[in-house]
């Protein structure tokens, strides 16, 4: 509920009701959209119930990180190793998309575990596919094989035309997102939002994670990066990532948070907004109650008639008792 | 790329289910129930101020707000633990709590969907009966809250006409009798505009249905266990209920071939884990018989539902009339009964037909009027008939012009959603 699930829900649920029943479905040709602009093609045919294609369009990366061959580094290595013999890439994708692939339903291992573990990872596909970089820098960090004299500016797709930047070193890890908003609101929100963490993170509870910062101007590791990309109106976030945080099953999880950070604080800014409705929903309630009572009987009895335009004076009425 | 580039996002809530995906595909991504588990264990703490509500809040965790789930999840989770609370934020079609309405979309929208509001416009859509402040709450919601750059909010009725159009090439003109979980209505339009003067509504809906269904089997001793008796009968009445053409005939059938005809419902006792079996006879085919005469079930209403749609269209402008007989869309999931709209055709072109004899002898032999066409139309997307139509509506070109957009709410504010481009004219 607080994070944003990898898997895709869709993606999962279409797998799971076509491995459970493979003859009853029709054929499936639909199209999904997420947050970011990643889009999804199914493609299931009745001809061939076993398999499905799958499109993965990508966003628009900035110009300072570019995809080879319309991918992201590493991302087909990615894919082979996760999914294995289950997956053919079909080159070149269709029409635009990045990717196309052909999925064997067949070949699924027969365990129920393990079936349901990769059915959630061929849903998560856009993990896969746009953490590839990112995975292979966090890789390094727990072998601890960077470099020492290595301190180039890395440039990542986070969102359509916008990036976020890694700097690997070598015992750490720093990440830094440029924070940019639309609306007026929202920035201050999450302006406010991202100075929490910091001081979240002050509480003793919190010594694990990763320690990070908050400055409205770009922080000095940032001083390589091309001038557009330093503009931000909700500041910068930096997070240092150590070795501990990316071992074993943990790299998973890290990856994710850190591709959809930009997801996150766009997610819990529109939660507080929620929540605020809720808090000026229940004191305008009240304070109906206190006009409530200060009105003569006479006026209280009468009748409303439902479903017509009416003015709403009193609780009593505004629910129809 | 901009909003206008990507498939809108189509949401239509029911009383029952909402069915929400992207415009352009032929199903809905997700079709889950409306309904929400909130964990209110902090609530009950203090009525006093709201600063102790909110204290409370703090102290319970501060992710307190966030502890709440949709759907099936809600519904399962309120099953096996204590501290959630089921809540249906709609009633007969009508959002009654706003607070639920939108902790219910925040999920859809950013769990389910996993969609960026901030990109997509919106296509929502509301009953015939909604007062105009209804709309105005969700423009304020979604404009306010999830800042979507555009937003339409339809009727539902039209929608479903649209279904019918996109699949048929039918006519924009015709009666639309839906019938949902909560509420039923009949809407007369023609040429896409709701004639509001002549929307009646008929007060036994699904979940009417599954009472009544549920009464039957008690009456009659059946070992049903109380915790899931509204679940058993909702699935009883969707596998096994039929619409028949003659109860009495009906009630012979059954007796004379009982084996042919009486089901039986095989469940399990969630409590002690032991099955039992439970017979269903006559339920089958009196549940949609309902409909039909109400007064089996509620003795104040005793006007059934091809009367109803009769009066309906008798009070429309008369050049309409025919068109509407013409064409008369069932839509919803509580018209799924096998046979409902052979039913249905054959009592309201009765009726019909009684009237034009009866005014026939009055006149003479000399005028004779032609007679009145009656069809009922019924297509295998009845259930996400407004659905599809929304999802086909939004797929036009012209949908995006016709939303309203996020500069014009800042401008005009949250009034702008009060008229429907369907209404204007009309009110």
């Amino acid at each position: 509920m607080i994070l944003l699930q990898s898997p895709s829900r869709f993606l999962l649920q279409i797998l799971q009701d076509r491995v459970q029943s493979p003859e009853k479905g029709v054929d499936l040709d639909c199209h999904s959209v997420e947050f970011g602009d990643v889009r999804y093609h199914i493609q299931i045919s009745m001809k061939k119930p076993q398999v499905m294609v799958l499109s993965v369009s990508l966003p628009i990366p900035p110009p300072e990180a570019i995809f080879y061959s319309g991918l992201p580094v590493g991302a087909i290595e990615a894919i082979k190793a996760a999914y294995g013999p289950i997956v053919q890439i079909l080159d070149p994708p269709k029409d635009g998309y990045n990717l196309t692939m052909k999925l064997y339903l067949s070949k699924l291992p027969s365990d129920e575990e393990q079936r349901q573990a990769l059915l959630v990872k061929i849903a998560s596909v856009r993990e896969v596919v746009l953490g590839a970089p990112l995975r292979v820098v966090l890789k390094k960090l727990a072998s601890k094989t960077v470099a020492p004299d290595v301190d180039q500016l890395i440039a990542l797709v986070h969102r359509p035309e916008e990036s976020f930047f890694l700097v690997p070193q070598a015992e750490k890890v720093i990440v830094v997102y440029p924070m940019r908003f639309q609306d007026s609101i929202d920035i201050v929100l999450a302006s406010s939002f991202l100075q929490e963490f910091v001081e979240a993170r002050r509480t003793a509870a919190l010594n694990n994670a990763p320690p990070c910062m908050w400055s409205p101007s770009p922080p000095f590791e940032l001083k390589g990066a091309p001038a557009e990309a330093l503009t931000a109106n909700a500041g910068f976030v930096t997070f240092v990532i150590f070795p501990r945080h990316v071992e074993g099953k943990k790299l998973d999880r890290t990856v994710w948070n850190l591709l959809t950070f930009h997801a996150y604080v766009s997610y819990h800014v529109k939660c507080s907004e929620g929540f605020m409705h809720t808090r000026m929903r229940r004191r305008v309630e009240s304070l109906i109650q206190a006009l409530d009572r200060a009105k003569p009987d006479t006026e209280k009895s009468k009748k409303v008639v439902q479903g017509k335009s009416f003015k709403r004076l009193s609780l009593k009425e505004a629910r129809g008792i | 790329m901009d909003a206008a580039s990507r498939p809108a996002v189509v949401i239509d809530n029911g009383t029952g289910y909402t069915k929400m995906g992207f415009s352009g595909n032929v199903e809905p991504c997700f079709i889950i129930p409306t309904v929400v588990a909130v964990n209110e264990s902090f609530l009950n703490q203090s009525e006093g101020a709201n600063k102790e509500n909110c204290l409370a809040q703090y102290n319970a965790g501060i992710m307190a707000d966030l502890d709440f789930f949709i759907g099936e999840e809600a519904i399962s989770l309120s099953r096996s633990s204590g501290i959630y609370n089921l809540n249906y934020p709609i009633r007969h079609g009508l959002v009654e709590n706003w607070d639920t309405m939108e902790k219910f979309w925040q999920q859809s929208i950013f769990n389910y969907l996993h969609c960026d509001p901030e990109e997509h416009y919106f296509l929502l859509t509301k009953s015939p009966v909604n007062s105009p402040e209804d709309r105005e709450y969700a423009g304020e919601i979604m404009f306010e809250t999830f800042n979507v750059p555009g937003l339409y909010i339809a009727v539902q009725p039209v929608l479903a006409l649209s279904a019918g159009y996109a699949t048929s090439k039918s006519e924009m003109t015709g009666v639309v009798v839906d019938i949902g979980d909560g509420a039923t209505h009949i809407v007369p339009v023609v040429d896409g505009y709701v004639i509001g003067s002549s929307i009646k509504s008929f007060p036994i809906a699904g979940n009417d249905v599954t009472q009544f269904v549920l009464q039957l089997l008690r009456e009659r001793g059946e070992l049903i266990p109380p915790e899931d008796s509204l679940d058993i009968a909702r699935k009883v009445k969707e596998m096994y209920c039929y619409t028949c053409s003659d109860i009495v005939k009906e009630y012979n059938k059954h007796d004379k071939k009982p084996d042919k005809y009486i089901k039986q419902w095989a469940g399990i006792k969630p409590k002690t884990g032991a099955s039992y079996l439970c017979d269903i006879g006559y339920e089958r085919f009196l549940g949609p018989e309902v409909f039909f005469h109400p007064e089996i079930y509620n003795s104040d209403f005793t006007t059934s539902l091809p009367d109803m749609i009769d009066q309906c269209v008798q009070s429309s402008p008369i050049d309409t009339r025919r068109a509407l007989y013409k064409n008369i869309v069932l839509s919803g999931g509580s018209t799924m009964f096998k046979d409902f709209h052979k039913r249905l055709q054959q009592d309201l072109k009765k009726i019909v037909d009684d009237r034009i004899d009866a005014s026939n002898a009055r006149h003479g032999v000399d005028i004779k009027s032609q007679p009145v066409e009656v069809n009922v139309v019924s297509h295998p997307i009845q259930k996400i008939a407004v659905w599809f139509g929304g999802s086909a509506v939004a797929s036009m070109p012209e949908f995006y012009e016709s939303c309203h957009t996020k500069e014009e709410y800042e401008e005009y504010g949250a009034s702008i959603c009060r008229t429907s481009p369907i209404f204007k004219g009309m009110y």
